[in-house]
């Protein structure tokens, strides 16, 4: 068995966490003009909380809400565009000066690209779930985290 | 009704009123999980708003145009909805009935009933699926909510789910109508490809072998939802249901949706001789044996329900006939039919529930214990019986004096059919009348419930109130009869026939059949086998165990096999591109490191081949992926690096989890096996990159990417095409995409939930 819950362990990915979340909050916004995206993102805040969960540093997420959640709002986007007349995931691009970011551009994909990135962090969840991550989260646990072990 | 030029058009409200109908099922649900009542009277508001409309379009109101709601431009899928006159008609009925059943659903249920958020949610979701197929004007359209219909008949048969029996009548009612939509989608699809179009307003009549297939398939897949022998068995199987789905579902609206399906299509038919023949055979066998089944049944809701399977027949005779006054008579009893119907139903189960029996043995003497619903059964059953003067009255003396009108060798078949029907009808009629409400055990009663009699009342009084204003009546059976076949123009209903032949025939029919009726109350004959419900059962058991039995031979479970199939199967879907395989243009690379990456990736992937231990194995395709998104970095491809390299992130987390459940080291295969496994995975291997380097000779165009980006800017408002393309241009294939992701997660939980609930080995 591989110790995956050692104090080192927990440490580093409680450091690296932050930052990793920032990251991919970062490839879900920019995505639009830069590498990175709703896929991109979803992936690197499931490695977050694969990484959490395997060290015993958090207990399982709701994959089926995660799921669900991304679902509706994706098709909630898509199907928007028809109550103004406009087709299928026609896009709507806002755009407006934000006083320190500068020019701000944005448009019904970031909705679009979070429920994505929603879907992709519930696969994860529930692959997790699935490889017994659980069980490793229980027995696995380190003495000073404490387990919120929530059912689904 | 006005048939004018539309100068203003009020197609809005049609997509209003669905969209209520949609809220209102979310409504229904939450209102409903509480209180069963509530929850009905909350989804009575969606349909009583529907008949109002439907009322004052018929008669202050213009036909709004069809109108078409597009969702996916290129793909010409879109919701084509036209309100025309027999889509008026229908709304009456479906939403009228519908209105009434969900008030008097409301009396129905106890207090305390359980499941209330499920049923008047799938009632509600029932009522604006059979809007969506009286209203729809596309093939596909007619489709999706025909099979809707199915769907939610489904939910509401099985409405008490811990019965064996009613989760097999529920079934067995999925089954028949739900395969003969698969019928009906193959007979629409061939009908549209020989008219020409989709749309069912524009359908034109076709003939030859085209014609005659679509013409089967259309008639099998319409008399399996409207109950024709030999597929009627489902119907009274379905009486399993809470009597107020009975009243709407099974007797008002979904069985009438087959008889709307042979009525629109007909014109199109007309020139086709199989759709008469079958339409006939399908009609007259169900007339008569539904006629017999409600003679020999002792439950009163099934004697009901057998009559429906007859009065369909008749409905489908007269279609088939396909004059225009055998049209006009379809059109005429159908309405009238909708309402006896559904009053005695309602009826029926206000009986049930005072007296806690429908057996028409234990019944009896109801005339004066329940006055009321006794005023409502007699003025329904007589107007069933096609007696003066009640609407039904003018209805099968339409039907008779079109039975007159046919020419040539049919009239004989036509007459002796109808005739002889509606002598059935008439005997089985006397028979409920008698049996539950005549001289019998007094039975007793228990009190009386205002929302039960109300709706019930209302619909009795409509078969009365349709006689004496039988003017408005005409509004609304005539252009839809008329739109139906021209040919029905002539015709009207009337109160009066004058000393015809047909009146003759009539009053023969009344009292031949009450002579009848009267014996077969005496008689006390044994409830009929179930036998035609247990062979239907018997096939679906069948096809389930051979499916099963298919599935396990197919799906054996183990993985090396499956992936091994997987990979040779896809090694000769590539044989088709060798051909064009040269090496004209081939390069080694465009840079070194390209060359460094792959030999990197050669190296790593042959030793996963060879190494034993599970961690080894992971570690070298984790080489092989980051390999892989550093040659995505080369080709100048970050989106794909970045996606490539987060992906072996996270599978590695999921490496350390599994491999913990795991053996250290693979376990021993045959020297032969090992063998098959390497060749395949080679030939797999080279045989893709063979492929994609055949595909490169022989380009079909130069990608258009300078196109795209300018459009990603311009249309998508990003820089990142790469991402424009996912959300944008082609955000269906993303959503396609994540639908399929969420499928995947949802099918890992439930196998994991699986693996949870087994105790453990």
């Amino acid at each position: 068995m591989i110790s995956t819950n050692s104090p080192a362990t927990q440490l580093a990915i409680r450091a690296a966490s932050p930052l990793a979340v920032v990251v991919g909050a970062y490839l879900l916004f920019a995505g639009h003009n830069n590498p990175g995206g709703g896929f991109a993102a979803g992936l690197v805040f499931g490695a977050v909380i694969s990484l959490r969960t395997v060290s015993g540093l958090q207990g399982p997420l709701h994959a089926t809400r995660l799921i669900s959640g991304g679902l509706l709002l994706v098709v909630a986007v898509a199907v928007a565009p028809l109550f103004w007349g406009d087709t299928l995931l026609d896009q709507e691009v806002l755009s407006s000066d934000v006083s320190v970011l500068g020019k701000v551009k944005t448009g019904s994909a970031l909705p679009f690209d979070i429920g994505v990135t929603a879907i992709v962090v519930g696969l994860v969840a529930a692959v997790l779930e699935g490889l017994g991550a659980r069980d490793l989260a229980e027995t696995g646990s380190g003495s000073t985290t404490t387990q919120t072990r929530v059912e689904p | 009704m006005c048939i004018a030029e539309n100068t203003y058009t009020v197609d809005v409200m049609v997509w209003m009123l669905m969209a209520a109908h949609v809220v209102g099922v979310a409504g229904a649900a939450s209102i409903g999980r509480t209180s069963m009542r509530r929850g009905l009277l909350f989804a009575s508001i969606p349909p009583t708003l529907t008949a109002i409309y439907a009322i004052w379009l018929m008669w202050w109101g213009t036909a709004p145009s069809p109108s078409e709601l597009t969702w996916v431009e290129g793909l010409d899928l879109g919701i084509r909805f036209n309100l025309d006159a027999v889509a008026l008609m229908m709304t009456i009925l479906v939403s009228g009935i519908g209105a009434l059943v969900f008030i008097y659903g409301s009396g129905y249920f106890s207090a305390n009933a359980n499941g209330g958020g499920r049923f008047s949610a799938s009632l509600l979701a029932f009522s604006a699926s059979m809007l969506g197929l009286v209203w729809a004007d596309s093939i596909w359209t007619l489709f999706i909510f025909w099979e809707l219909t199915s769907i939610t008949s489904f939910l509401l048969v099985g409405h008490k789910n811990t019965d064996a029996s009613v989760i097999a009548a529920a079934r067995r009612a999925l089954m028949i109508t739900g395969g003969g939509g698969l019928a009906l989608l193959a007979g629409l699809l061939v009908l549209g490809n020989a008219s020409g179009t989709y749309v069912i307003s524009d359908l034109i009549p076709v003939t030859g072998t085209q014609g005659a297939v679509a013409a089967t398939l259309v008639v099998v897949g319409a008399a399996t939802k409207s109950a024709q022998v030999p597929f009627h068995v489902w119907l009274p199987g379905a009486m399993a249901a809470p009597t107020p789905v009975s009243a709407y579902l099974h007797s008002a609206t979904m069985v009438k949706a087959g008889v709307l399906l042979l009525a629109v299509t007909g014109s199109a038919f007309a020139d086709v001789e199989i759709f008469k023949a079958l339409g006939l055979a399908f009609g007259i066998a169900s007339m008569f044996w539904g006629a017999i089944g409600a003679l020999r049944h002792r439950d009163a809701k099934l004697i009901l329900a057998w009559g429906t399977v007859s009065q369909l027949g008749l409905l489908v005779t007269l279609l088939a006939l396909g004059t225009g006054k055998a049209v006009f008579a379809a059109a005429a009893i159908l309405f009238a039919h909708a309402l006896f119907k559904a009053a005695l139903f309602l009826v029926v189960g206000e009986i049930d529930i005072r007296t806690g029996t429908r057996n028409i043995d234990e019944l009896g003497g109801l005339a004066r214990s329940m006055p009321v619903a006794f005023a409502v059964a007699l003025a329904s059953c007589l107007s069933m019986a096609g007696a003066p003067p009640l609407l039904g009255f003018t209805a099968k003396e339409a039907a008779i004096e079109a039975a007159l009108g046919v020419e040539g060798g049919e009239r004989v078949i036509a007459l002796a059919a109808i005739v002889g029907g509606s002598i059935l009808t008439v005997a089985y009629t006397i028979r409920f009348l008698v049996t539950v409400f005549g001289p019998g055990p007094e039975t007793q009663v228990a009190e009386r419930r205002l929302a039960m009699t109300g709706p019930a009342v209302a619909l009795g009084l409509a078969s009365v109130l349709g006689f004496v204003w039988l003017a408005r009546v005409n509004d609304i059976v005539r252009p839809a009869a008329i739109e139906l076949n021209a040919g029905a123009s002539k015709y009207e209903l009337l109160r009066w026939p004058g000393l015809t032949t047909g009146l003759g025939l009539s009053m023969v029919v009344l009292g031949v059949g009450a002579v009848a009726g009267l014996a077969a109350a005496r008689l006390s004959t044994p409830v009929p086998a179930t036998t035609g419900a247990n062979v239907a059962d018997s096939i679906l058991d069948g096809t389930l165990t051979f499916a099963r039995r298919l599935t396990a031979r197919v799906q054996h479970g183990s993985m090396p096999v499956y992936i091994t199939t997987m990979v040779a199967t896809a090694s000769l879907a590539t044989i088709p591109f060798m051909t064009d395989l040269s090496t004209d243009h081939l390069v080694w690379w465009d840079s070194p490191l390209q060359g460094a990456m792959v030999l990197v990736i050669l190296a790593s992937a042959s030793a996963g081949a060879f190494v034993g231990s599970r961690l080894g194995a992971a570690l070298t395709l984790g080489i092989v992926g980051i390999a892989m998104s550093g040659l995505f970095v080369i080709h100048g491809a970050p989106d794909l690096a970045l996606t490539q390299l987060l992906v072996e992130t996270v599978v590695v987390v999921g490496f350390v989890i599994g491999l913990g459940h795991l053996k250290r080291r693979f376990p021993p295969v045959t020297g032969a096996w090992r063998s098959v496994r390497l060749l395949v995975a080679v030939i797999g291997g080279s045989g893709v990159a063979l492929a994609l380097a055949a595909s490169g000779a022989n380009p079909s165009g130069r990608p258009p990417i300078e196109e795209l980006a300018a459009a990603s800017v311009s249309e998508g408002g990003g820089n990142n095409v790469v991402n424009v393309i996912l959300t944008d241009m082609r955000g269906l294939d993303t959503m396609g995409e994540v639908v399929v992701l969420a499928t995947v997660a949802l099918g890992v939980l439930a196998l994991a939930n699986l693996r949870d609930s087994e105790p453990s080995p």
